[in-house]
């Protein structure tokens, strides 16, 4: 058979050429392997890969009424592949240009021409990394993406970004150090820190290769494991109370060159902190959050302690309120030695409620001595059943532990309970005392402070913090009643007189304290030094807040509670008495309690609507949308007030809000002088509109 | 069990047939893990049960193809050929647009899309065993012979071309070594050799002044450029599967242990051989060479045995596309060849690569298996 045999021939053939095409595949293998092995290795090593991770989206921090405390801003650095693998010349030279106007256009730091020569410079250096931009943000982010080449991707367009994420406080100093930071390398602070895994979230994976220089740059478009948000921190700071808080205790820390103060503002049902203000004086001069005292710094609280040893007392059953004491004359000895009272000469034979009225030392002191002298250990039962000689034990770190003595310590003299009844030998931290005065104020029931309300992803409630109640009564009622009225007393007619007011009521105790450094015992820089603190609540008769202030070191020889710390509590309490309307008591109504009110021309819709609520009754057809207004005995009158577009119109009489919307409305600039109601305008109405000319408004 | 006393022909086919689905499986599982990274959700199992059911699919076509007596297959190679035409003149107009390159059509009702060239070059290569069969005697003439031959050959190739130019010159080499082995006047071969060469140029041509006629004309021109200037930094894909094998070493970095693959665009694919020389190292890289030689040497020893000519050229023809087809996806994998795209048969991850690839195999064993049947019927003597 010839032909098969031809065939055969030619397919041996065949098979020969496939031997020899296979031959040369495996040399081929065997040249990559061995004759250009280390230069393949080596590259294989400079191209290291990596999963890196990706920090989640760290959770916000709100304040009360959902203002932003603290919160993560993403940004993005864009990169550019320029060696892209499926970059084409082609498809750089057809879009560069735009991509050079449309960069130029977003960003606005560089012509286009500049955009294209560095881009075309980086492209032939063979860039894989290239900086674009630095700090680009989500919108622009997306923006770039739509861009002509980055819209292609990251292997066609060369298209790269990293996110970075910055944390910001919007409010700056406003509770700084409560709200605290979680930085790398440092200690975590504030809630940052004690709610650190609830913020963080879960970090997720993006594939990274080590290029030349030691950067990483991402391999793939997107991130391999997506990182999982952190949950957001609902706190109880109300930002305008803390405000306030913060600026009252600046201005009084300024007033007197005090070394440092804080004040806390809680709400006596539920513990949650509504303002954390924490001031210390830096070298040199500002005064800036640095450090949580009002949990972190234990001190001798002074006569604040009163009235712990006070209430010690009475629910003992050793005391009533009408029980009198002799003050001698404003000295008594204990041993070796003499406690005196600030007022010289003393008060004569007062009563318990006066004594703690004018903080007599000297009052206090026989008291206590006279009904625990022989037992101390009693006194000290007592205090611990008010559970202030624990820790609050509190979400962030760093609270100090109080001290009270017991009779056992070493440290413990004969003059130690004396002195202790007024607020010496022992160690408390300004939040621990308000935790005690809250007690007070919540009828005996003792809470614990809390800073976070809720948790909340997304939106969605993952936890509610609840109450939390450290003692359910930690003395009588009857006790709890005296105590209130001594703490009365002391703004009505005692030593915090100053923060009486006529509107709603103060109760609070002073404190002055000679405090004791850990170097220089009672003297600080050759000085005496003291600490002023106030702590009380209100409205006295139905206690809603309780506070605290403490400054500390204030050294214009002005250091009496009720002067330096008594006005920020005062500040303080004015400013949410004011603008939390539910703890106002309601008015008594009484008839023609005033006669028609004078109002302001202007929005028709805007003044019946107050008038209705103020049931004023309003006369008069109208049917105009501005109206003028005129008091008569019994309504108003109103009359249309017509705007003829194209004329300035007469705003004399109007309020500031309708004028400014209605002339700018018309193209005009308002300048304003004064305040009040509007009594003249600098272009006479009845003319012509002049598009961007000025006119000045005085007010008066 | 039925099916194993069913199964007939070359054993040894089908134990490499196994054996490369095997690897396949292997292969792809090992190199999807970054896509199962990504998601972590079990992402990666859905891809190979996908994967192993297209795998099994091809198999089953395998069996069926290979019950189907040889000699029907020159009944199916006219209506598969002149089936092909139209589809790949649809594909052409209205493919679907993958990688710039309209290689897919889309079933109608089914959605499933497919690469009609894959079919034709069955198709094809059915045709031409059938012609060359036909025209043995008198082969060596032109009119009769080399233009009825030659003529379907073209005009297959050049409807696949323009999308997709590898598989067409794969599809034209293997015609052209069947032409040869089929006895072609060798004079015509010589001359097609030569109009080849002027034709690339002229499509060279038609691509630089008119680019939109040839879509893919930019693709083929960098990677043609690429390769030759060798430079490293454009290079990107080959470079990778060099450091691939480099690393790869004697021994390979064992299954699942690749890393490459993460560098590698289409570990499971076009660069498979690479991604099995990184995790098998040499043993794996001969391995796979020597199964397709031994797919070729079965192949052969049947077209030794077949006494029907055509049947010999078929089977010839199919062992002849595959064997091809993988060694121009070895030689791209270890930088003998400019990227070209090819898959490797049975191994690569891709649907149907793997169903044709099954269909062909099926038609090997289906030569043989009428070559053992004849021999217990003793229809026939042996040669």
């Amino acid at each position: 058979m010839d032909i098969k045999r031809d065939i055969l021939k030619r397919v041996y053939l065949m098979y020969g050429f496939f031997l020899l095409f296979g031959i040369a595949i495996l040399v081929q293998v065997f040249r990559i392997q061995v004759v250009q092995g280390q230069y393949w290795i080596a590259m294989a090593e400079s191209q290291t890969l990596a999963y890196k991770n990706i920090d989640a989206l760290r959770g916000n921090i709100f304040a009360d009424d959902g203002s932003l405390l603290a919160t993560s801003l993403p940004t993005y650095e864009i990169r550019m592949d320029l060696k892209a693998e499926a970059l084409t010349d082609d498809v750089f030279k057809k879009g560069i240009d735009s991509l050079a106007i449309e960069l130029s256009n977003l960003f606005k730091d560089k012509s286009a021409r500049e955009y294209k020569l560095e881009l075309e410079r980086a492209r032939k250096a063979g860039e894989r990394y290239h900086l674009i931009k630095r700090r680009v943000t989500y919108l622009e982010l997306k923006k770039l993406r739509e861009f002509p080449i980055f819209r292609k991707g990251r292997y066609k367009g060369g298209f790269l970004y990293v996110q970075k994420n910055e944390r910001a406080r919007p409010f700056k100093i406003l509770a700084a150090r409560t709200i605290g930071y979680d930085r790398e390398g440092q200690k975590p602070v504030g809630l940052e820190g004690a709610y650190d895994k609830v913020l963080r979230g879960t970090s997720g994976k993006r594939l990274m290769q080590k290029i030349a220089g030691g950067v990483w740059m991402p391999v793939n478009d997107e991130n391999e494991v997506e990182p999982e948000d952190g949950a957001d921190l609902y706190t109880s700071i109300d930002i305008n109370i803390q405000d306030v808080a913060e600026h009252a205790l600046m201005k009084q820390l300024i007033k007197h060159n005090s070394d440092h103060g804080c004040v806390v503002l809680m709400e006596v049902e539920t513990g949650l902190v509504k303002a954390i203000a924490n001031l210390s004086r830096n070298p040199d001069g500002t005064y800036s959050e640095n450090y949580n005292y009002a949990i972190g710094e234990s001190t001798e609280p002074g006569s604040t302690f009163k009235l712990i040893s006070l209430v010690a007392a009475m629910e003992d059953g050793y005391l009533d309120l009408d029980d009198s004491v002799d003050t001698q004359g404003g000295q008594v000895q204990f041993y070796d030695r003499v406690m005196k009272d600030s007022h010289e000469g003393g008060y004569g034979k007062i009563s318990v409620q006066r004594v703690f009225e004018v903080s007599s030392n000297v009052g206090t002191s026989k008291l206590i001595q006279k009904f625990y002298g022989k037992n101390p250990q009693q006194f000290i039962d007592r205090i611990y059943k008010f559970n202030i000689h624990k820790p609050l034990d509190l979400e962030i770190s760093g609270e100090a532990a109080p001290r009270i003595k017991k009779p056992k310590d070493k440290d413990w003299y004969g003059t130690t309970l004396p002195w202790m009844s007024i607020g010496y030998e022992s160690r408390l931290t300004p939040l621990q005392i308000l935790t005690f005065y809250n007690a007070i104020a919540n009828n005996g029931k003792m809470i614990k402070p809390i800073f976070v309300k809720e948790i909340r992803k997304h939106g969605r409630l993952i936890k509610k913090m609840p109450v939390q109640v450290i003692s359910e009564s930690i003395c009588s009622k009857e006790t709890v009643k005296k105590a209130q009225k001594m703490l009365e007393g002391v703004v009505e007619n005692g030593t915090a007189s100053n923060l009486k007011n006529a509107t709603y009521k103060i109760a609070g105790k002073t404190g002055t304290a000679q405090i004791a450094n850990d170097k220089y015992g009672y003297k600080y820089e050759s000085k005496v030094s003291y600490q002023a603190s106030f702590c009380g609540y209100f409205p006295a008769d139905n206690p809603k807040y309780s506070c605290i202030v403490v400054v500390n070191a204030p050294s214009n020889n002005v250091y009496y509670g009720n002067l330096v710390a008594g006005p920020i509590f005062k500040e303080i309490a004015d400013k949410v008495y004011a603008t939390n309307l539910k703890i106002h008591p309601p008015l008594s109504i009484e008839k023609n309690l005033a006669v028609t009110p004078i109002s302001k021309n202007g929005s028709k819709e805007d003044l019946l609507v107050v008038l209705n609520k103020l049931n004023v009754k309003a006369h008069g057809r109208v049917n105009e949308n501005w109206v003028k207004t005129n008091a008569k005995e019994n309504e108003i009158e109103i009359q249309n007030l017509t705007i003829t577009s194209g004329v300035i119109p007469n705003v004399i009489g109007m309020s500031l809000k309708d004028a400014v919307y209605i002339l700018e409305n018309k193209g005009l600039l308002v300048k304003v002088v004064g305040k009040g109601v509007i009594k003249n305008q600098s272009i006479p109405p009845g003319q012509s509109v002049q598009k961007g000319n000025i006119i000045i408004l005085e007010l008066a | 069990m039925n099916w194993f006393a069913n199964i007939k022909g070359d054993r040894v086919i089908w134990v490499i047939v196994i054996l490369l689905s095997v690897v396949s499986m292997l292969a792809v599982y090992s190199s999807i893990s970054t896509l199962a990274y990504k998601s972590g959700t079990g992402n990666q199992m859905s891809i190979l049960i996908k994967h192993g059911i297209t795998v099994f699919l091809g198999l089953v076509i395998m069996y069926y193809v290979h019950k189907l007596k040889f000699t029907y297959y020159s009944r199916i190679a006219q209506i598969a050929f002149w089936l092909s035409i139209p589809l790949l003149v649809l594909t052409l107009i209205i493919g679907t647009n993958l990688n710039d390159a309209s290689r897919w059509l889309v079933v109608p009702g089914l959605g499933i899309s497919f690469q009609t060239s894959d079919l034709a070059k069955v198709a094809l290569i059915m045709y031409v065993a059938r012609m060359l069969s036909k025209k043995q005697n008198q082969i060596k003439d032109f009119k009769s012979a080399f233009l009825p031959i030659i003529l379907p050959i073209i005009i297959i190739c050049t409807l696949i071309l323009p999308a997709n130019f590898s598989t067409a010159a794969l599809l034209f080499a293997v015609c052209f070594i069947l032409m040869y082995v089929g006895r072609v006047n060798l004079k015509y071969l010589g001359a097609m050799i030569g109009i080849g060469i002027i034709g690339i140029l002229l499509i060279i041509l038609v691509g630089k002044y008119a680019p939109d006629l040839v879509p893919r004309f930019g693709t083929w021109v960098s990677r043609i450029e690429n390769f030759s200037s060798g430079n490293s930094e454009g290079n990107y894909q080959a470079n990778q599967a060099k450091i691939a094998i480099a690393t790869g070493g004697i021994t390979g970095k064992g299954p699942g242990n690749s890393t490459q693959r993460n560098f590698l665009p289409h570990p499971y694919s076009d660069f498979v051989y690479a991604f099995i020389i990184e995790e098998y190292g040499i043993f794996g890289a001969f391995g796979i060479l020597s199964l397709y030689m031994l797919l070729l040497f079965r192949t052969i020893k049947i077209v030794t045995k077949s006494e029907n000519t055509f049947g010999g050229l078929l089977a010839l023809g199919c062992g002849l596309l595959l064997v091809l087809q993988a060694f121009i996806n070895m030689a791209v994998s270890v930088g003998l060849f400019p990227v070209t795209g090819q898959p490797l048969p049975l191994v690569s991850k891709g649907g149907t690569s793997i169903l044709f690839t099954g269909i062909a195999i099926g038609i090997i064993l289906s030569v043989s298996r009428s070559i053992e049947e004849d021999k217990k019927g003793g229809k026939f003597e042996t040669a």
